[in-house]
């Protein structure tokens, strides 16, 4: 089964802060811009064996599926 | 925010086999719209909305979770799935 999920791909962002409460969060700063349909920004990122890794590499390969986690890997 | 030095160390860790990635500085977080300020002591910092997203071969977005939603990643793994039969069955 997870060979059929072709590339997984980890995006960490551990910040130094606690997690805070939600009303301390500023929607206008983030617009969640991306729709289901849309066509996903291109991006290149640094791979954690300092490999740069684009989105379009897997275009037309495989489907990818993004993990954006915060405050996940470190102490933080 | 963690670099590709700890992502490597935490990769080893839990024998992690596909890409972890590092927006160092948040230029493609910025991009998707999943930058999220926060205020904290008159300062203002800014770090991600969890999130999965999922696109397809032609890099059209499939699926969208944020939030306490994204924190189980198991719904965008059968949307892959899915994805994959579909495209396997044609």
């Amino acid at each position: 089964m997870k060979r059929a999920l072709a590339a997984c791909l980890a995006l960490a962002m551990t910040p130094a802060l606690p997690s805070l409460p939600a009303q301390n969060q500023k929607p206008e700063i983030a617009k969640v811009t991306l729709k289901v349909g849309d066509t996903a920004p291109d991006f290149t990122l640094l791979s954690d064996q300092w490999k740069p890794v684009k989105l379009s590499d897997y275009r037309g390969k495989k489907n990818v599926l993004l993990a954006i986690y915060v405050l996940a890997f470190t102490g933080g | 925010m963690d670099s590709p030095a700890a992502n490597a160390a935490f990769a080893k860790q839990i024998n992690i086999k596909f890409p972890l990635l590092s927006d160092m500085n948040k230029k493609m977080l910025r991009e998707y719209g999943i930058l999220k300020g926060y205020d904290v002591q008159n300062e203002t910092y800014q770090w991600a909305q969890r999130s999965n997203i999922v696109i397809d071969k032609n890099g059209v977005v499939q699926h969208i979770e944020e939030g306490d939603s994204a924190v189980d990643p198991n719904t965008a793994m059968s949307v892959c799935v899915d994805l994959h039969k579909k495209q396997t069955s044609k």
